[in-house]
Parts: structure tokens; sequence; C-alpha cells
């Protein structure tokens, strides 16, 4: 050979992979050349994050989306998704001048009119509730008549029908679909007005209501708060627990870390779900240890990840560099982990607030955790269950909603990781 | 099935089959090897058992008096505590607790007929068993095949489909999952049952020996039972397996597509191989090496679906026993629910590291 | 095409798409190999050599992409090849050794399966005992004893894989051996008896040899003809003998100066100015001007095309009439 090598064999650079080094590039153009680059994941993260933002409007303001407090009971129980709720209605005999309920009133002192109405049903409600808005309303008014009804509760619709053909009352609050059903039958009674009272839920429930009245679309949004604040709330938990036992783990090592490590990997490699089943157990039911029994389960999330890291950057030639020309810790942790560690930090973040979710809700579901009083996902899944022959809206919403949200929180640690992780290079 | 089967089950198989591949392998470093992997999954379940005896000694809460309920006289739950060794100085339970640990056989139940744990657990466990073994099954072969097929087809439509089945089926709430499928094919089509292990009424022709229905069935010959407890399973295996596939799809696309892009692959490409044989035949058979490990650590998913699964299903399991238990406030069962199932992960992923080794020939010790 | 031209590669053009938007990587490139000679094709790392011998394959896969260019390899092009058709090409026809012999075998498979695949996958009737004794055959004539074909590609040396490497080249007859810095993993004893078997085999096999290598050195030793690349472009072909004597391109005459040489003995090394340029940006004109000590107006504003400057040596710098003639020409035209 007439000549040696040009460089010594390890000085040879790899087959360049053509790329930018995205360690030069600031965060704002990474994020824009992720669009051209990611191809359809740029469309995973937007519609992420739009999601993100929007199930973080309704925590903080479920009142304004929602039409009804979680609470309460708005309608009839088990009415599906789009069905409207029987509607009273007030049926006279087609004799009777009057076509109203306020019709009805008479001059104070006068026998009040008798209305038959179906016992339990809604209808004595209805009933009550506009002749009671009627009295407030003709209480100014200078004939000085007078309302306030004598109600007469019949076994069944016919009973009561037949009492108002019988001219016992002047009237009879039925269901309009029972009447319509019956009309045949009498044919000297007709259809007055309709008792809503102008209530919103004639309309029906946008996803139906659940065993005990409830709008299920209303306890979703309101339960986006607690979903939310149990996500947020773990997460940031074991961040600030978990963060600095991995640094302090790496800084001081020996025996400490050695320890520190095996529980964390214990804890680590044991089912979260089943750890916090007898954390929350034990604690007893309120949202905030069911906050802290998830925030254990993710300590050793961050613990290891921050760990790993900072050994790493440890033993770095640059910082190895720094330290022996007197960098303090400080200023190592400051310029040269935690630059690395953030980005890590925020995609382990996100994608721990979708599991975290998910295990709240598990949790829940089990009916561990929460109050049964609090407005949650998992909770109404449980309840949905036990009605799962009649009332597949019960069932099928939350669920969906639990996926919504998590399917959101984890596309957007996945396309944080695609825009941070340098180390992800395309061949 | 008796405790000492229930022993042989948990650590009993894994251990034979270490055994087995110890003497056939025969070579000194592997033997150390096994035995620092054995011992070094010691402190996991000591920790884990330690940590949850700890937090059900700390909280307030007399567990006997709510046990036996307002009917409860303070002489019979002094009684049953002084019975049960909950006055001792916490120090000695700590020590008897251990004991139980060690000796796998974890004491008597709190409530109830105060029966041995054991006992109980060695009807639950095999329900488990039965459980997540088919619906490992089908998430393996869900997620191997259907990562290869993704990462072969990198950045294409199916590689999309395949990437969006993982992160929806990885943000699905099992339990949801669970309930959509009763619904569906339960309540809507009236295919398939939507609880319990097998039919009442066929269930009382079963005769128990392994308390694994479908090998009950089997081996007594009992072909309506075996209709039955295969009708039964389906749903759950279903639930259960759908979960833990999306992740293994995951794991699989990725590192086969790590793999695709290593100099061999393109050397042997090079050589005239054809696609499908680099993706199924070269990469995929690289790649299932670390994906072996990575399953092995999916284990603790797949408990905590199967505790959530068998709730919905009403499988009556580990994982319902623990629900069950915690509501009452049975201590002892709930920690030794625990210790087993600590101890099962341990297990898993031992053998994982036996199959690893196994699998790939560079692996020395 | 002329019989003795075994590959004829026609304006190439390799795109990669990267963050930063479209890199050529191969620039319009033109380049013939000869039936039975050892071509040499050299220049720094980067500047786009290995992916033209990936090309040579079409064996380009995710971000690179052939955009434009012909590729004559044997009385056919195949770039009009469907690309599923290429495996027939790739290992029967044209072999190709990679750099590091470590990386390049598949580490869960025995020697002898890479060796039986190859041949069982283009010669499917081949039965599995007659692919074995040819690979045993093959594996001995390279100078490894047989019973070691049964280990895996861990157990060997890096200079015992290398010649695996080229065993599965030769097990099919390639008429085309790509070799892509064949030597640059081994040390220099074992790259010298690996540099020896190659060309005793090139004599013995009849082969054409594209070598690959920024080595200058292996290309004296080896070659028959040089063919310097610099940022994606073709800059100089020629003989050996004639480059070596009288590199015509200023990059080529730095390049040859910038390596050591024991004869030289203590005469100070020259360094080129600069750097090799930026592709995603590649700099107007001849990619060489920011750094060339001839540069001229001309060299900043138009690509020089690669012209016939002496004989058989080809160049593409302004510097020559015959390259100024070419652009007349074109002017007329």
């Amino acid at each position: 050979m007439t000549a040696l090598q040009e460089r010594p064999p390890e000085d040879i650079p790899e087959e360049i992979t053509w790329e930018v080094e995205l360690q030069k590039v600031g965060i704002v153009r990474r994020i824009l050349n992720a669009r051209k680059w990611y191809g359809a994941d740029w469309w995973f993260v937007a519609i992420s994050s739009v999601l993100v933002a929007i199930f973080i409007i309704i925590a903080v303001f479920p009142s304004l989306f929602a039409p009804y407090k979680p609470d309460a009971l708005v309608g009839p129980s088990f009415l599906a998704p789009g069905a409207y709720p029987p509607v009273p209605v007030l049926v006279l005999p087609n004799i009777s001048s009057a076509n109203t309920l306020k019709d009805l009133a008479v001059p104070a002192g006068q026998p009040r009119p008798g209305i038959s109405v179906v016992q339990g049903g809604n209808t004595a409600g209805a009933l009550n509730d506009a002749a009671k808005e009627i009295d407030n309303q003709i209480k100014t008014e200078p004939e000085g008549l007078r309302l306030r009804p004598n109600i007469d509760r019949y076994a069944s619709v016919e009973e009561a029908l037949q009492a108002v053909v019988d001219g016992k009352d002047a009237a009879a609050v039925v269901e309009s679909d029972e009447f319509a059903a019956l009309k045949a039958q009498y044919p000297t009674l007709r259809q007055g007005e309709s008792l809503t009272g102008g209530s919103k839920t004639a309309g029906g429930f946008l996803l139906g209501t659940n065993d005990i009245g409830q709008d299920v679309w209303s306890r979703l949004l309101w339960g986006t708060r607690v979903a939310l604040i149990i996500g947020f709330s773990a997460s940031i938990l074991s961040l600030i627990i978990g963060v600095p036992l991995g640094l302090m783990a790496a800084f001081i090592g020996g025996s400490f870390d050695r320890l520190l490590s095996l529980v964390m990997d214990s804890l680590y490699a044991f089912p979260g779900l089943i750890l916090a089943i007898a954390i929350t157990a034990v604690l007893g039911p309120s949202i905030v240890n069911v906050i802290v029994a998830i925030a254990v389960l993710y300590i050793p999330t961050y613990y290891r990840m921050v760990r790993g890291q900072a050994l790493s950057v440890k033993e770095d030639v640059y910082v190895e560099a720094a330290r022996s020309i007197g960098a303090r810790s400080r200023e190592i942790l400051q310029r040269y982990i935690f630059p690395n560690v953030i980005p890590s930090v925020a995609i382990i973040f996100s994608v721990n607030v979708a599991d975290a979710i998910l295990t709240g809700a598990g949790l829940a579901f089990l009916g561990l955790g929460l109050p049964p009083t609090v407005p949650d996902w998992g909770i109404d899944l449980a309840r949905g269950q036990r009605f799962i022959q009649n009332a597949w809206w019960m069932i099928t919403f939350p669920g969906l909603t639990i996926l919504l949200v998590v399917l959101a929180f984890t596309l957007m640690g996945e396309g944080l990781m695609e825009i941070f992780n340098p180390k992800l290079r395309e061949r | 099935m008796s405790p000492i089967g229930f022993v042989a089950l948990i650590i009993g198989i894994p251990a034979l089959v270490l055994l087995g591949y110890v003497l056939i392998t025969g070579s000194t470093g592997l033997r150390r090897y096994i035995l620092t992997r054995i011992v070094l999954t010691l402190p996991m379940v000591l920790i884990l058992g330690s940590l949850v005896f700890l937090i059900m000694r700390v909280v307030p809460g007399d567990p006997v008096s709510s046990a036996l309920g307002p009917k409860g006289t303070p002489e019979m739950i002094q009684h049953i505590r002084e019975q049960l060794g909950l006055n001792d100085p916490i120090i000695v339970q700590y020590g008897r607790f251990l004991g139980h640990m060690f000796t796998l056989n974890f004491g008597n139940s709190l409530v109830g007929g105060h029966r041995p744990i054991a006992d109980e657990m060695s009807e639950r466990f095999p329900a488990t068993l039965e459980l997540i073994v088919p619906a490992s099954v089908l998430a393996l072969l869900i997620g191997i095949f259907g990562g290869a097929h993704a990462a072969s087809r990198r950045k294409g439509p199916v590689d999309y489909a395949w990437r969006i089945y993982a992160v929806v089926i990885y943000s699905l709430p099992i339990f949801w999952l669970g309930l959509m499928l009763q619904l569906l094919f339960g309540v809507k089509l009236g295919w398939l049952p939507i609880s319990g292990r097998i039919d009442p009424i066929i269930g009382t022709t079963l005769v128990h020996r392994t308390n694994i229905y479908t090998i009950d069935s089997i081996i007594s010959g009992n072909w309506l039972a075996l209709k039955s407890v295969l009708q039964h399973l389906v749903l759950p295996t279903i639930t259960l397996g759908l979960i833990l596939s999306g992740i293994f799809v995951r794991l699989t696309r990725i590192n086969v597509i790590e793999t695709l892009s290593m100099d061999y692959i393109s050397a042997a490409r090079a050589r005239g191989i054809r696609e499908r044989v680099l993706v199924y035949g070269h990469a995929l058979k690289n790649a299932l090496i670390p994906i072996i490990t990575l399953i092995g650590l999916q284990v603790a998913i797949l408990l905590a679906g199967a505790v959530l699964t068998e709730t919905v299903f009403s499988w009556p399991g580990m994982g319902s026993y623990l629900v069950e238990r915690i509501s009452q406030r049975d201590y002892n069962a709930v920690q030794s629910v625990i210790v087993v199932f600590a101890l099962l992960v341990a297990m898993i992923s031992l053998a994982v590291d036996v199959i690893y080794s196994l699998v790939d020939p560079r692996v020395r010790y | 095409m002329p019989e003795d031209i075994l590959y004829s590669i026609r304006n190439l053009v390799v795109e990669y798409t990267t963050r930063a938007g479209a890199v050529k990587a191969v620039d319009d490139v033109s380049l013939d190999i000869r039936r039975g000679e050892i071509l040499g094709l050299v220049g720094e790392s980067g500047c786009g050599k290995s992916t033209l011998g990936k090309a040579l394959m079409r064996l380009h896969t995710g971000p690179a992409k052939i955009t434009e260019g012909e590729l004559w390899f044997d009385g056919r092009d195949l770039m009009t090849l469907p690309i599923e058709e290429m495996p027939e090409i790739r290992g029967a026809e044209i072999g190709m050794v990679f750099q590091d012999p470590m990386t390049s075998l598949n580490p869960v498979q025995r020697i002898i399966e890479h060796l039986t695949e190859t041949i069982q996958t283009h010669e499917p009737e081949v039965s599995d005992k007659d692919a074995r004794k040819r690979s045993e055959e093959l594996i001995e004539r390279l100078g490894i004893r047989k019973e070691r074909i049964t280990e895996y590609p861990h157990q060997m040396s890096g200079g015992m894989r290398q010649r695996v490497m080229i065993s599965l080249a030769l097990s099919l007859r390639a008429k085309l051996v790509i070799a892509d810095e064949p030597t640059t993993s081994l040390d220099v004893i074992v790259e010298a008896k690996f540099l020896d078997l190659l060309k005793e085999l090139q004599k013995e096999f009849g082969l054409t040899i594209l070598l690959i290598t920024h080595n200058i050195g292996v290309v004296a030793e080896l070659a028959d003809r040089i063919a310097v690349m610099y940022a994606a472009k073709m800059m100089e072909v020629g003989n050996v003998d004639d480059v070596f004597a009288h590199p015509k391109h200023p990059y080529t005459q730095g390049l040859l100066r910038s390596v050591p040489n024991i004869l030289l003995d203590g005469a100070e090394l020259y360094k080129m100015a600069g750097a090799p340029p930026d592709l995603s940006h590649p700099p107007s004109g001849c990619r060489f001007h920011t750094r060339c000590p001839f540069v001229m107006d001309i060299c900043r504003e138009e690509v020089p095309p690669l012209e016939a400057i002496e004989g058989a040596q080809y160049a593409a710098c302004w510097l020559y009439p015959s390259v100024m003639a070419k652009r007349q020409e074109k002017d007329h035209a």
C-alpha cells in the first residue's frame, strides 16, 4: 500500500442521514417543521390539542355547557336519548268553555274546581307547579280569582278520565300519549293546554336520562371536571415527588440510589391499578385520596426517566469538563440536566394525565375512591351496568367520553414526543 | 384443589421449566444467572408486601368491627381480634406476615367463616389463569402480526390504520369495552352469556379437579359443560386480549421498524431476499427478542386489566376476590392477593428472561 | 451502449426528503462501469457515493428516492423495471459488500443459513443438500474452515465476516459487485489481506467491481479507473495512473495532496481550505468554488459539465477549454 488510511476508523462518521440537527433548532421551528415532516401525525397533534383545550374549558366552566346540575333530578327515569318526556296535558269535557288551567280559576269563596290525576305519576307535580304559578299571577289581578284546585287521585288513567266524564271533576291532567291512546273511548273529552310550564325538559334529553332521572349529558360535562382534576393533580403530584427523587438518586448515588431504585422498580413493575385499589380502599373514598393513590403509581415513571437521563448527562464529556473547571452542581443541573429532562417530563406528563384519568375511572367503576355523589364517568358506568338490559345510553356515552379525553391526551403526548425527541431519526 | 396444588401452579410450573432448562443446557454461567435473577425478584415481592402491610395498619378503622357490622358486641370483637392476632404488637404481626408470605400459607380470612386464604385463593386463581392465558395468546397473535404488518407498510394507510388501532385501544377503558361487548353480543344480539364462568345449571354437573373449567370439562368428557365454559370465556377473553393487543401492536411495530433499518436487512435486501421474507422472516425474528422482553413488562397491564375484566363479567377470579375483600376490609386477604400478584409479576418476568436467553444466540452470562 | 460497458449510469438524481426540504444526495451523475474492471469511487463522507452505490440496485427506502436518470445494466434500463422485479437482479446479478461486516450479517442466522437462503431465493430448484455443498465450497475457497459455517456471526472475526459477505456476493456469480467501504472497519493487516483476496477473486471469477471508498490508497492499490465525487456531483473520472499522475480537477488535486504518503516523509500535509458544503443549501455553480484556489466568476454561476479533458480522462471544471467549448456549443444550440 502506498498510503496509510486517511483517518483512523473510529473517526469515520457513519453514513449521514440528511437531517437538521434538532437541538440547534428553536421550539417554534421544530413544531412548524414537524408539520411538513410528520405528515399525518401532524393532524393527530392538531386535533388532539384542540380536543384537550375543549375539555379543559369544559372542566373549568361546566355550568356554561351543561343544561342541568349534575345531581338534579330533571326528568323521568330511563328516558332514551332524543325521546320526549311525556307531557302532562289538561283534558276537558267538550262542553267546557275553558281551555287553559287559568280558565278554571274561580272567584274567592266559591268551591274550588276538582281536577283528577293518576296516583304516583308525574302529572300531579306538574299540575301543582302550574297551579302555583297561575296563583302567583292572578293574585295581583283585580277580579279576586283563585285557582288552588282540589286534586283527586285515581288508580288509573281510565278512572281519572271517567271522573271528568261523570262530572265529578272539572278536568283531568294526564300524560299526552296516554290520552292519545284512549281518546277514542272518550268522545266527550278533548285535550286542552300542556302543563309543561315552559320547562326546558320538554324537548327531551340529548343523551337521555339515568335511572333516577338525571341528565346523562350534564353529568358527562360535569364529570370532565372531576376527571381532569384527578388526571392533572395526580400527575403534578407524582412529578413534584418523582423528579427530585430521581435527581437525588443520580447525584447522591451509592446505597441511597440502590435502595430507592429497588423500591421504585418494584412499584413500577407492579400493576398500578391493583396498588391503587389497595391504597384507596384503605384511605377511604375521597377525591384527594384517589389523587394520592394514583400519584404513587407514577412516581417511578418520573424517577426512572430523570435518574437515567441525569446519569447519562453526568457522564457526558462536556459535563465532566464543566465539573473539572469548577462548575457547581446547581449550574450543571440548570445548564445540562434540565434542558435534557424537561422535554421528556412534558411527554411523560401528558401520557400520565391520560393514564391517571383511566385509572381514576377504573377505581370509580370498582366503587372505590370516589364518593358516589360525585359526577364521575366511572361511577356512571358502574351504575349503568346494572341497567344494561334497558338503558344502553347510560353505559355508552360515559365510556365514549373517557375514550375521547384519554385519546386526546395520549395523542398529544405522542405528538410532543415526535416534536421534542431529537433522537427520533428518520432514515 | 389443595393449597399445595395452588402453590404448585404459581411457582411450580415456571420453576420446573427453569430447572429443566438449566439441566439441559447445564452451563454454570447460566445456572448462576438464573439463580441471581431469582434472588433479585425476592426484594420486589418483599417490598410490595411490606408496603401493603404498612398501609393496611397505619390507617384507622377496625376490620373486625366493620366486618361484623352493627351486631358485633365489643366482647365479640375483642375475641375475634385476639384469635386473629390483631392485638399483638405491629412488629409481631409483621413477622407473622413475612412468615406467611414465605410459606405461601397467608393465614386465615378475617371475614366470613375465617377460612384459610390459601384455600380461597386456590379456588379463585385458576379462574384468573383461565382468563389471562387465552387473552394473552389472542393479544400476542394480533399484536405481533399487526405490528409486523404495519411496519412492512411504513407510512402507508395500513400503517396508520394499525397505529390508530393501537392508540385507540390504549385509550379505551377496559371495563367499558367489556360493557360494550356485553351490550352488543349479550343484550342486543343475545349470542353470548355476559357473566360468570359457566351456566349455573350445567355447572352442577361439572367435576372440579383443577378448577380450570376447560380442563375439568375435557378430562371428565363433559362436552355440554365445555361448550358452556367456552361460551362464557369468549367475551372476557376478547375484552382483555384486545386491550393488551394495542400495546403489543405498538411494541412490535416500533421494534420491527427499527430492525428493518439495520444493516443486515439492507444487506439481505441487496441479496434479493423478498420484502415479505425480510419483514416476517428476518426483521420479525430479530425483533422478537426485544419484543419478548417488553411484552414481559406488560404483565402489569395484564393483571390490572384482569381485575377490571373480572369485575365486569362477574368472573370469580383473583381480581374480583380482591375487590370483594376490600369492601369487606379483609386485610389478610387483600395483602395476600397483592403478594400473589407480585409473585406472579416476578415469575413472569423471570420466565421472559429465560425465554430471551433461549431465543437469542448472543446472550452470554 | 457499447459491448464493453456493463453498467451505465445516466443523469442520475437521488433525493432525500428531509425536515429541511428535498436534498439531492446524488445530483445529475453519469458514469460507465466497464466489464471486468475495478472502478474506484472516491469522495469524502457524505458526498453521496454510498447513496450512488445503493441506487445502482434501487435499494433505497424511506425518505430517499431516485427522481431522475437511467440505469442501464447489461442492456436493460433498471429504472423501467417494476420495483417488485428488482429482487431478481439483486444478489443474482449485482452483489453488494457493505461497510461494516459486524452489522451486515443477521445476528440470529447461522452463516450457512445466510448462504443457503440466498442461493435458494434465486434458484429455488436447488436442494438443501446442494445449496449446503455449494456454500461450503465457497467458504473454503475464501479461506474459512468449513466447520465454522454453522457458527453465528458474532462468533467470527471482522475479517472473516467480510469474507462471508464476499461469499454471499459470489454465491450466485454476480456480474457486478458493489463494495461499499469494505475495509474501513478492518485493521490494516486484515485490510491488506482482504484486498489481495478481492483482486484474486476478481481475476478468478471475472468480476466487475465498483469499489466505493474514501481511502485513496485502496484505490491506488486495487482499481483500474477512478471516479471522484464531491458534494453529490461527479468531479473527475479517469484511469488510475492518469489521474494520480495528472489530476485535472482542483478538488482531485487537493484530495491527492492531502493523503499522507510514506514517500513524502516529513513534508507537511496539504489541508484543503473550508469544509464540504451543506447539501440542503448547495452553493451555486460549481459545488467546489467555495474552496477552489483557482475560482473564477463563471464558477459561481454555472455548473460545469463533465467533459473529456485528455484521452479517457474526464473532469467537470471551467479551467479546461473542452468544458468551455461545451458551454459555447450549448449556447449556440
